[in-house]
């Protein structure tokens, strides 16, 4: 991966931070530019720009990482990766249901940082280069068709973000069996489970309700003290 | 940053007699009766006893009369059970009862003609009249003089018993709403201010206290501005620790950028890995106060929620992270409704278990129970460290203190802050105590 050079927006109201953190980035191999605004971040990011992932930080004045995220998912498909408050659950939950890719507490080490990125880069990677391979599940009236990365229930076609996209992929692939939390926060976000981390358990319950909302419920279980697991159509 | 710990205790019964109410009530009371009496008895004793002497005179002038004329009419006056029988034949029109009074009647050629009980000794107390009979010859009668009867059985003659209930109920009444117009507005002033110490909300004084004019009117006007300036000085208190603390977190970030771009350029260093700890457990700190003032600032409405599911929940969170620990779950009930803070209630449970999974032996295990006990929701926490010294029990819930002076290990000792904060905004408690077989136990009690 080192070899390409992926440009990344950083939005961030801290000058001296932006600073600090582009050039640590930089030394990584990446592209980086930043940006001190929301205002700014949303007339770039819906201009002629390419990025390949967005680190957006959540507490900025007037136009919040929030409203950024709000304005631009509707309209681009790209990663984006908060920076919240450490312990600000709502934030957290809020960004996750509303599309962010992952979070990460803030004041964060840049090499977690780093690690992050590369999470949602390759997660974003994966889902361009597996188009190929494409195949079909089928389960409970759940049609998940992983080359066209889309899911229609009963028929009518679901709007999932890419990690609860990939989460539902990774249930109805296993069907049956038990995934540990650990299992799933890996293969999902690319990364390890954390302390305080809810992130998965977030994304599972936004893929339950929006199941429900179309009919189909009880079919992902908690295992108690363990993780998840998708049930076989009986 | 609010801290007191059974700040309010209800002071004595509701209904002694040491209560103001009571005081005032009695003390008006017994003032109206007494004033009541007085009068009274001026009035009575004054008034009655004239009446009475000229009353006993007319009745004494009367029956001599009535005995002259029998006398004159040649009856013997000398058996007094015929005399009396002869009175009591007259039409009684005296207040005597027909009864004969003791007397003398002594005729004008000085000659006794009729003696009825009456001793000569002292002239001084005998009441002498001289009687007219119709023949025209006088006669001179001597009687007792009036014993004027006791002012109680004159009083009780006067009012008869119900019009002296009467006037002692309506005594009682004025009394007990005078009483009562000092009283209600001390109690709500009392309700007041005891809803501010129990949950910081400040309620608005009602307008009939604050316009009443009188001095409890002032007091009302200076107790509200006193809630209304420890609230503004309170809130403006959490509002800079919590400013403080983000403030705290800018630099932070910098300086963990700083560490992470020294280590790029001089790989290989302890001394940046220290720095990345050390911002690490700023953090943290930041993290914990920031909780801790959110606790008192937050305004937010009770919600019913499950109890036994939200602990469920965060067990199996905790055990995600400990997987070598055992924490074994013991409840009977299927849900418990609690009306409450589920935010704040799961993060006081979260730390106590927290602390009882840090301060054990990792392969120890923790009890976990949930019990339903009348009106009361208890849940039990049980570690199997090393406890906690008697001494340092009631320190425990201080913030920033850390039993067996652990100033420099893990955590900051806001975690029981936190925890004791959140359980008396549900007005419950929390009790933390040595189990009678080791470790520490920690209890939390809450009313359902």
């Amino acid at each position: 991966m080192k070899n390409e050079k992926y440009r990344i927006l950083l939005v961030d109201d801290d000058p001296m931070l932006c600073e600090l953190l582009s050039e640590y980035l930089q030394e990584d191999g990446f592209d980086v530019a930043s940006l001190n605004s929301g205002e700014e971040a949303i007339a770039t990011l819906l201009s002629d720009e390419q990025f390949d992932a967005v680190v957006l930080d959540i507490m900025m004045p007037v136009t919040s990482g929030l409203d950024v995220l709000r304005e631009v998912r509707s309209k681009r498909d790209i990663p984006i990766l908060m920076l919240t408050g450490r312990g600000d659950d709502i934030d957290r939950i809020l960004g996750l249901e509303m599309g962010a890719d992952d979070y990460l507490g803030k004041p964060c080490n840049p090499r977690e940082l780093v690690a992050r990125i590369r999470a949602v880069l390759r997660r974003s990677q994966q889902q361009t280069e597996t188009a190929p391979a494409a195949s079909t599940v089928d389960l409970h009236g759940i049609c998940l068709d992983s080359g066209a990365r889309s899911v229609t229930v009963n028929g009518k076609s679901l709007v999932l973000t890419s990690a609860e996209f990939n989460a539902l992929k990774l249930l109805m692939n296993s069907a049956g069996e038990t995934l540990t939390k650990q299992d799933i926060t890996e293969q999902v976000l690319n990364r390890k489970l954390e302390a305080y981390d809810r992130s998965m358990d977030v994304h599972i319950s936004r893929i339950r309700q929006k199941l429900a909302a179309e009919g189909v419920s009880d079919v992902i279980k908690s295992i108690r003290g363990v993780g998840y697991q998708m049930l076989t159509d009986s | 940053m609010a801290f007191f710990p059974g700040f309010y205790k209800q002071a004595g019964s509701a209904v002694g007699f040491r209560r103001l109410f009571w005081r005032i009530f009695i003390a008006f009371w017994l003032g109206d009766l007494a004033i009541m009496f007085a009068t009274g008895y001026t009035l009575i004793h004054n008034f009655e006893s004239s009446q009475f002497s000229s009353r006993y005179k007319t009745d004494m002038e009367r029956q001599a009369n009535e005995l002259i004329k029998f006398y004159e009419g040649g009856e013997s006056l000398k058996s007094h059970k015929d005399v009396e029988k002869l009175i009591r034949g007259q039409d009684r029109s005296d207040n005597r009862g027909g009864r004969l009074q003791s007397m003398i009647i002594i005729d004008s050629s000085q000659q006794q003609i009729f003696r009825y009980r009456l001793n000569l000794n002292d002239k001084a107390t005998f009441l002498e009249l001289t009687v007219v009979s119709e023949s025209g010859d006088s006669y001179q009668v001597l009687a007792q003089n009036p014993v004027i009867p006791r002012f109680f059985k004159q009083a009780l003659n006067r009012f008869q018993t119900y019009q002296f209930v009467i006037i002692l109920i309506s005594a009682a009444v004025v009394s007990a709403l005078l009483s009562w117009t000092i009283v209600r507005p001390l109690k709500q002033l009392g309700s007041y201010s005891r809803s501010y110490a129990s949950d910081q909300s400040v309620e608005a004084m009602p307008d009939k206290l604050l316009n009443r004019g009188d001095e409890l009117g002032d007091l009302a006007t200076d107790i509200e501005f006193m809630v209304n300036q420890t609230d503004k000085t309170m809130n403006a208190q959490q509002q800079l620790l919590h400013d403080v603390s983000h403030e705290l977190r800018a630099p932070l970030a910098r300086l963990q950028a700083s560490a992470a771009l020294i280590e790029k350029k001089i790989p290989d260093n302890s001394y940046t890995d220290r720095i990345h700890n050390e911002c690490g457990r700023i953090d943290q700190l930041i993290q914990q106060i920031l909780n801790f003032s959110k606790l008192d600032k937050q305004r937010e409405e009770k919600e019913q929620f499950d109890l036994v599911s939200l602990s469920r929940a965060l067990i199996d969170n905790i055990q995600f992270e400990y997987p070598q620990r055992t924490i074994s779950w013991q409840c009977n009930e299927r849900s418990l409704l609690i009306n409450g803070f589920p935010e704040s209630l799961s993060q006081a449970i979260e730390n106590i278990i927290r602390n009882a999974c840090k301060y054990s032996p990792e392969d120890s295990d923790i009890d976990f129970s949930i019990v339903s006990a009348g009106n009361k929701v208890i849940v039990n926490i049980r570690d199997r460290g090393e406890g906690v010294s008697e001494g340092e029990l009631m320190k425990l819930q201080q913030p920033f203190y850390r039993a067996g002076n652990k100033m420099h290990t893990q955590g900051f000792g806001l975690g029981l802050s936190i925890a004791q904060r959140a359980i008396q905004k549900h007005s419950g408690e929390l009790k933390i105590n040595n189990h009678a077989d080791g470790g520490l136990i920690v209890t939390i009690e809450l009313p359902s």
